[in-house]
């Protein structure tokens, strides 16, 4: 494969703001003491009547973005993943997921956080988020989004501002490789075949997608066809795509930045054990907390928690042995 | 297009009244739903009263009218307050309430969307604010003038992220919020000075000692020292909550908070000050006992002609600190009756140092030319007399006062009987003034015939679903006040019985317990009435605090009840 291109989704997210904010009077920003981090300080500079740094609050932040929701405004709510799911839950279900005006579903908040996963780095381990999927997917009418790269981060972002409803994005720290094309069309609960193959499946999000499709290039070396899925939409899940996966390719891989109990592994194992069930391995932080490594040490953090693709190849061919 | 806003506002026995209906129907919604929590419904009573039946913009036919102010309910678990003035305000039938807390109902256990006219799912406190500087901060994008008025309790103030809100309020200067804080000393586990002290650490076991001392209260620098404009005051006293929201809403540049002290189960004794009764329902057999009690409830006004005529300013100053409920005003013209005491522009000069209620009682001739002075002059209240009225007369003076927002009173003398013209009057009146003396001077004796006079009366304003209040007008002591409240007069004027005392506090803490006394009997009457001496003995035994099981006791004693 060829060296990827890296690019930094906080400046994607904040360009994209700036765009919305042109288009859209009711588009607010809200930021909690991270706002020049999260790179939608520029929003504010823009936008000042809009834009909203509430200082070291996150629960404030919440309730606030759920207030001016509340009367119309498309709130985006934006600091560090450690911070907002891990933080704030209650005022995110109770102040954002539960109360539903008429017919709608929850209220028009967009939480998008940075600095999600072991990547992370060298804050360590206190800082490094691997629970916010699984908090946030069981809280009813929230959708998540784990943006592979730029590309997502723009058109889930322009999603987000268009569909009504409660949303959580996860961002990356790093900047991130593109694995999409600018083409790439990203529809809520669908997943993306982003390489086709026959003998096996990994379904990844987030970083992990450029390390599935290594993956899939070193087994296509070993003549192994393996299908690689963006699942950046964790929830709603793509059932359908998953049980097309389970049933041609007979087995799946999943792999994510987050604790194996409760992230996009288990939401594919839940899918998948209900339609067709087919051997599956769920990579990710096995039920451990991640700690401090420079940027250029964060690939052994990661392989510390057997997020590599060598890893992916390896369980790959584990799980062929396995097929029902 | 709505029946109550700041234009349309009722008068100070309306709103009242509607305070009441709300109160009952709370009663009526936890019973039912066997939980809720009435005690912190009622501390906020007269709170809810005076927002939705004077300041709050607002139609319960649309109930997401973009204009409309927003009432957020920060401390959720009242639910059944806020709920209850919904349905008196229109929102929904109040046969509605008996839903509460029920299975497919959308009066759920807090306040909820699903509930059109509900602002904010509460229930998880301390939230309450920050949505509120989220929805002030809306309006402000969006160039709106309404208003949001935000209600937190006191225990609910542990929660840090008030004081995040409070900061970004002060950072934003979200003027268009009016917060207030219900400030019933009392949290779920004790009293706030036990678990969290907000003013200052408890000791012993009296909370009604936090009231007396005001160097105590800190509460309200904690809000100062956050950059809030704070007003503080007594959140049972609707004169008091109306001008505290004029002047928070009038004050520009930095947010707003009213810390209203109140007693939480206000207006039923046995929860009063109890905190057993945070989230409690009352049981169905001693409900109609809390109604009557309610239907009871009963307020002191003194007549400041019986003091020093030629220094009012001191008297009305010596009702207000004496805690008088409402000041009674005697104007008298020379030629209605024989005195004359003072006129309209007295009033005007008088209502300056209070915003204690003026009943003002027109005991002059033709009172249809001068009653609008009087209005303009600062009355709350308003009597005129039926010997110097007919219908059309009456007619004007009636709609002036409804549409002023000032209460309508009758008076009749002792040798009158209402005329039949007024019949029609009757179900909007608020008040009626049964004189027992001959008016003209004060210091007069009671006279003895009025007891019966009321009987009769009694029959009369019951056929005219009369719901306005009696007050019992003239010799007034110690000695007839009881028998005046068992004829049903709910306001008592106290002239030289009151005023002409030394110490005006002390003789109206003793008039307020000889009614205290009787009321307590009436109650008990209705207990053994309704289930013999095993409700009154459980009557008796929900009075735990202080000293009232006793008294309560004693009377049921006398009473041959146990």
């Amino acid at each position: 494969m060829n060296p990827p291109i890296m690019t930094d989704m906080r400046s994607e997210y904040s360009k994209t703001l700036i765009e919305l904010g042109r288009e859209n009077p009711n588009i607010v920003v809200l930021g909690a003491d991270t706002t020049d981090s999260l790179k939608t300080s520029g929003f504010g500079k823009i936008f000042p009547n809009r834009f909203f740094n509430v200082g070291i609050a996150e629960a404030n932040l919440v309730s606030l973005s759920a207030g001016l929701a509340a009367s119309g405004k498309i709130s985006f709510a934006s600091t560090y993943a450690i911070f907002l799911p891990g933080r704030a839950v209650d005022q995110i279900r109770n102040g954002i997921a539960y109360p539903s005006p008429g017919n709608k579903k929850g209220l028009n908040v967009k939480l998008v956080v940075s600095h999600g996963g072991l990547s992370v780095g060298p804050d360590g381990g206190s800082h490094q988020q691997i629970e916010d999927i699984a908090i946030m997917r069981v809280i009813p009418n929230f959708r998540v989004f784990i943006p592979a790269d730029t590309f997502a981060v723009s058109k889930l972002t322009r999603l987000m501002a268009n569909e009504y409803g409660p949303f959580y994005m996860r961002m990356a720290r790093s900047n991130t490789p593109v694995v999409h094309s600018e083409s790439q069309d990203f529809q809520i609960g669908k997943g993306i075949t982003i390489r086709d193959g026959s003998d096996c499946t990994i379904a990844a999000c987030g970083i992990t997608v450029r390390m599935a499709l290594e993956a899939a290039e070193s087994l296509q070396q070993e003549g192994i066809s393996c299908r690689v899925l963006d699942m950046f939409s964790v929830k709603p899940i793509d059932a359908e795509l998953l049980e097309k996966a389970a049933r041609e390719t007979g087995g799946i891989v999943t792999c994510e930045e987050h604790n194996i109990l409760g992230g996009m592994g288990s939401a594919v194992a839940e899918s998948v054990s209900e339609r067709y069930p087919v051997p599956i391995k769920r990579i990710g932080a096995q039920d451990m907390f991640g700690e401090s490594a420079r940027d250029n040490e964060i690939s052994l953090l990661l392989e510390k928690h057997g997020i590599t693709s060598f890893n992916m190849a390896k369980q790959v061919k584990e799980i062929r042995s396995r097929k029902l | 297009m709505k029946p109550c806003n700041r234009e349309m506002g009722l008068n100070y026995y309306q709103i009242k009244k509607n305070v009441l209906r709300a109160r009952k129907l709370v009663i009526k919604a936890t019973n039912s739903a066997g939980s809720g929590h009435p005690g912190g419904s009622f501390s906020m009573a007269e709170i809810l009263g005076c927002l939705f039946y004077k300041h709050l913009q607002y139609d319960p036919k649309n109930p997401t009218w973009d204009d409309r102010d927003r009432l957020i309910l920060s401390k959720g678990h009242a639910a059944p307050g806020l709920f209850s003035n919904m349905a008196v305000a229109g929102y929904f039938p109040e046969s509605e309430l008996e839903t509460l807390r029920k299975f497919g109902s959308k009066l759920q256990g807090h306040p909820d969307l699903k509930c059109p006219g509900v602002e904010f799912c509460g229930g998880s406190l301390g939230t309450g604010l920050s949505y509120s500087v989220g929805v002030a901060l809306a309006a402000k994008i969006d160039g709106k003038n309404h208003h949001i008025y935000t209600i937190m309790g006191d225990g609910e103030t542990d929660e840090g992220q008030v004081w995040e809100a409070a900061m970004t309020a002060a950072k934003y200067k979200v003027d268009n919020i009016t917060a207030f804080l219900d400030r019933n000393f009392i949290q779920q586990d004790s009293y706030t000075e036990k678990i969290m002290p907000l003013d200052e650490k408890l000791e012993g076991d009296d909370i009604s000692e936090m009231w007396k001392d005001a160097s105590r209260w800190k509460t309200g620098d904690k809000w100062r020292s956050f950059g809030w404009n704070v007003i503080e005051i007594d959140g049972h006293r609707i004169e008091q909550i109306n001008s505290a929201i004029t002047k928070a809403n009038s004050t520009k540049g930095i947010p707003s908070i009213i810390i209203a002290r109140t007693i939480k189960g206000k207006g039923v004794e046995h929860m009063e000050d109890n905190p057993q009764w945070h989230g409690k329902a009352p049981d169905s057999d001693v409900s109609p006992i809390i109604n009557l009690e309610l239907d009871s409830q009963f307020m002191i006004a003194p007549s400041i002609i019986a003091g020093d005529m030629t220094n009012l300013e001191n008297e009305v100053k010596r009702c207000v600190s004496g805690r008088a409920d409402y000041i009674h005003l005697d104007v008298m013209d020379g030629q209605f009756v024989p005195t004359k005491t003072f006129d309209h522009r007295k009033i005007q000069e008088l209502r300056s140092l209070t915003v204690i209620p003026f009943d003002s009682h027109l005991m002059i001739n033709e009172p249809v030319k001068h009653v609008r002075d009087y209005v303009e002059a600062g009355s709350d209240i308003i009597t005129v007399h039926v010997e110097v009225c007919d219908e059309s007369s009456f007619g004007e003076i009636h709609d002036l006062l409804k549409q002023s927002q000032v209460g309508v009173g009758l008076a009749i003398n002792p040798d009158t009987d209402l005329p039949e013209w007024s019949y029609k009057f009757i179900p909007t009146l608020d008040q009626l003034i049964v004189m027992s003396v001959v008016p003209g001077k004060s210091g007069q004796k009671y006279i003895e015939e009025t007891h019966g006079k009321m009987i009769r009366l009694n029959t009369v304003l019951n056929e005219h679903n009369f719901s306005g209040c009696i007050e019992a007008d003239g010799g007034v002591t110690l000695d007839n006040i009881d028998s005046c409240f068992v004829d049903g007069a709910r306001s008592f004027v106290g002239g030289s019985a009151i005023i002409g005392k030394q110490d005006v506090r002390s003789a109206i803490r003793d008039f307020r317990n000889q009614v205290l006394k009787t009321k307590r009997k009436i109650l008990l009457d209705k207990a053994n009435e309704l289930g013999g001496s095993t409700l009154v003995k459980k009557w008796i035994g929900l009075h735990v605090v202080g000293e009232k099981q006793e008294q309560i006791k004693k009377i049921a004693e006398e009473a041959g009840y146990l």
